[in-house]
């Protein structure tokens, strides 16, 4: 058991899978969940798939090149600051929103009609 | 004397008693009676016929300051708008003096005779304001020294002749003919419109000489040829003067009270066709195509209407067929380049088929508004004056020598003959035939057997009041004398050498080298016989069947010849339906074009109107579907981003990261 798991995680397609995987959670989530602050972790699950894929590439194809090792792992960190960023401004967002309405719920805000 | 003084006046009068009758006619009438509206327009236009007189005479003659190119007379700048500059001004020759001397005279003697036959209307003030419109009209068209002035009043006259022919508009046979002789004048017009852009196309100038001289001068190089222009001058001319196939308006402009049929339909209006060709000589002299169009169409026009003339029971309608007919004479003589003529029988014409038009309106006046020659006959004790004068009238038309109607006829078929036209000769020698049977046939059926006059209307049948005699005894003294004084020695005579000067350019451009003997003997004198007998021999036929004095109709013998076997019967029906004219007319534009508008208002309403409908309203239901998908929840963008996302993903690895 443990054995297949480490042979599993030496192979680029089972991180990438991984990654397809959360991803998709974290896109149905954003879709079907009516809560904001439900959305805005989905939102999160969505960048760490992205992050966990580019971590991948950066781990597996270019592992003999230290360099572009190094700007995958840059890249994953200037996602994190950007999510950081992001939910901050969400969350006010979100915050702000609820005040007005008395409600987390985002099928009943409709202000982008108007 | 001031001429340049006097000729302005010549318009200028008949303007001003328009303007003052239809201003204060109305109140003058109620107030003090017929004689207070009637004395300004018909003294205004006596006045006229008097200044007319003095400026015709030195005209005629070659005088100082008129000389041989005729006097111009510049009042002022009308149009100055950068190369398209158009002078108000008068021209006057030779030419312009003899349209002024039938122009001022039978209208002066209509407006006399209208006091008379007016006399029983309510409306007298409007109809001498009318008439003082149209002598004004008439007047311009006749004096203008450049083609928008002469299209100017030539669209005047169409207006005044509409009021004139609807002048009884409460009588709906008379409005729809107002509207008729209107509608199909217009055709005309269109196409003299047409000619004048193309003259000014080709030459830069409207003023009448300037533009003729250049005209001929360029030649073949003009910008439009010179047929397609001459053709589109007689387009018009086409219109005014009733020729096929535009002369279905004028038997029923008939509608209209007799003096307006004198005036305008035989002796003025109608004649401004045939002055329009003569006047713009040079240029159909240079574009022969185009004069072989006139001669065709004015022979032929002469033909069919005296054919249609044998069968017709209106008096007026008689003489109506008779002035297209006798129209279509003068057009075959400007068609063949005999211009002057075409001017004689213009003026001979004028003055018996004045005569005879106020003549039947006497009669009509006599036995209180009948125009049936059917319901007339045996008249000729009764209103002996009358009677004189017609007879002298249609012997003048028969062209029985020496009255003025053989002269001028004689001097067309002469000329067509020795030009080399010989089919107009002979087509014509026919209708001379013809015009002598029709016109005694008038007169047979009017004057002379038993009289048919309603028994209710008989005892009462009385010679009309001076005013109107007196017209009818004037204008038979042309009509007798006319031919002899201007027009002997025959083809030399006094007339010719009057209008020499404004056709000899013409002549120079034909060249043309007149026969001069037939059979060994002089040629006048040949084509004379032979006229003089067509003329005895329609006139002796037609005597012979319709009678003279108190000799019977031969109604019996008439019938039997009209249905011998199919052939007369047809000609018979044909004649007496106008050959079908109206009815083709109807046919073409009423029914077929009726349908083609009706065809392309519904194309114009669906495929036109429906593009542009349909594009406006794909738009707006297309933007208001595509509402529905705004719901403002951002789930529901952020499906559309997702769906769009795996579309453009799926559709790249699908083509793109295919193995190769």
């Amino acid at each position: 058991m443990l054995s297949a798991l480490n042979l599993i995680s030496q192979n680029l397609n089972a991180y990438l899978i991984l990654a397809g995987i959360l991803f998709a959670i974290g896109t149905f989530g954003f879709l079907a969940r009516r809560n904001a602050i439900a959305m805005l972790m989905s939102i999160e699950l969505m960048l760490n798939a992205v992050n966990l894929a580019f971590i991948a590439f950066g781990a597996f194809v270019y592992s003999a090149d230290a360099h572009h090792a190094a700007q995958a792992s840059t890249i994953a960190l200037i996602v994190m600051a950007a999510a950081a960023a992001e939910a901050t401004v969400g969350l006010a967002i979100v915050i702000a929103i609820y005040r007005n309405k008395k409600t987390p719920l985002v099928d009943e805000y409709d202000a982008m009609k108007r | 004397m001031p001429y340049d003084m006097l000729i302005p006046l010549i318009p200028l009068l008949p303007i001003l008693g328009f303007a003052f009758t239809a201003l204060f006619g109305r109140r003058l009438q109620l107030k003090f009676g017929r004689t207070a509206a009637e004395i300004v327009p018909v003294g205004l236009i006596v006045a006229v016929w008097v200044i007319a007189m003095i400026v015709v005479v030195p005209a005629l003659g070659h005088a100082e300051p008129f000389g041989e190119k005729g006097l111009d007379v510049h009042l002022w700048t009308w149009i100055p708008a950068g190369k398209l500059t158009v002078e108000m001004g008068f021209h006057v020759d030779a030419l312009t003096a003899c349209l002024l001397i039938v122009v001022t005279t039978i209208g002066m003697l209509v407006h006399i005779y209208s006091i008379g036959y007016m006399a029983h209307d309510k409306a007298t003030w409007r109809f001498f304001a009318y008439l003082n419109l149209f002598m004004f009209s008439m007047l311009i068209l006749v004096l203008a020294n450049n083609w928008l002035l002469v299209f100017g009043g030539w669209e005047l006259v169409g207006l005044s002749s509409y009021s004139l022919i609807g002048f009884w508009y409460h009588k709906r046979s008379a409005a729809l003919a107002a509207k008729k002789a209107f509608i199909v004048n217009r055709v005309g017009d269109v196409g003299f419109a047409l000619g004048i852009m193309a003259i000014f196309v080709n030459t830069g100038t409207l003023n009448i000489a300037e533009s003729l001289r250049l005209l001929v001068e360029h030649g073949v190089h003009n910008t439009i040829p010179l047929t397609v222009v001459a053709l589109l001058v007689f387009c018009g001319a086409m219109g005014k003067s009733a020729q096929f196939p535009l002369h279905v308006w004028l038997p029923d402009a008939m509608e209209g009270p007799t003096p307006v049929s004198a005036l305008i339909h035989a002796a003025t209006m109608v004649n401004a066709g045939v002055y329009l060709v003569a006047r713009a000589n040079p240029l159909f002299s240079s574009a022969q195509d185009a004069m072989v169009v006139v001669a065709g169409i004015g022979i032929f026009t002469a033909i069919l209407a005296a054919s249609i003339a044998f069968t017709q029971t209106d008096i007026k309608r008689v003489l109506a067929f008779s002035t297209l007919s006798q129209l279509g004479y003068m057009f075959a003589a400007l068609g063949v380049g005999a211009y002057g003529a075409a001017i004689f029988h213009l003026m001979s014409h004028g003055f018996f088929k004045g005569l005879l038009f106020l003549g039947s309106g006497s009669v009509i006046h006599s036995v209180d508004g009948e125009q049936d020659m059917n319901r007339m006959g045996g008249l000729w004790r009764k209103i002996p004056i009358t009677h004189a004068t017609m007879l002298i009238g249609t012997i003048a038309i028969a062209g029985i020598p020496p009255l003025a109607g053989f002269f001028s006829k004689d001097e067309i078929l002469g000329e067509a003959f020795k030009s080399g036209f010989y089919w107009v000769w002979i087509i014509g020698v026919v209708v001379a035939v013809m015009t002598a049977f029709y016109m005694w046939r008038l007169m047979g059926k009017t004057f002379y057997g038993e009289s048919r006059v309603d028994p209710a209307v008989a005892p009462h049948v009385h010679e009309s009041a001076w005013q109107m005699t007196l017209p009818l005894i004037l204008l038979s003294i042309p009509s007798i004398l006319l031919g002899l004084l201007v027009g002997l020695p025959l083809g030399n005579g006094l007339l010719v050498g009057w209008l020499k000067p404004i056709f000899a350019e013409s002549e120079e451009i034909l060249a043309r080298t007149p026969t001069e003997s037939l059979f060994g003997l002089p040629v006048d004198a040949v084509l004379i016989v032979i006229s003089v007998a067509a003329a005895l021999a329609g006139l002796l036929s037609a005597l012979y069947l319709f009678g003279v004095g108190s000799r019977k109709v031969k109604q019996d013998k008439v019938d039997a010849i009209s249905s011998t076997n199919g052939a007369t019967r047809f000609l018979y029906r044909a004649s007496l339906n106008k050959w079908w004219f109206d009815e083709l007319n109807d046919l073409l534009f009423i029914r077929i074009g009726g349908r083609v508008a009706a065809f392309l208002w519904w194309f114009d309403r669906t495929i036109v109107d429906g593009t542009v409908n349909g594009v406006g309203t794909v738009v707006k239901d297309a933007g208001g579907g595509l509402r529905g998908i705004q719901t403002g929840r951002v789930q529901n963008y952020a499906l559309g981003i997702a769906i769009g996302l795996i579309v453009m993903a799926g559709s790249f690895l699908l083509i793109v990261g295919q193995p190769r």
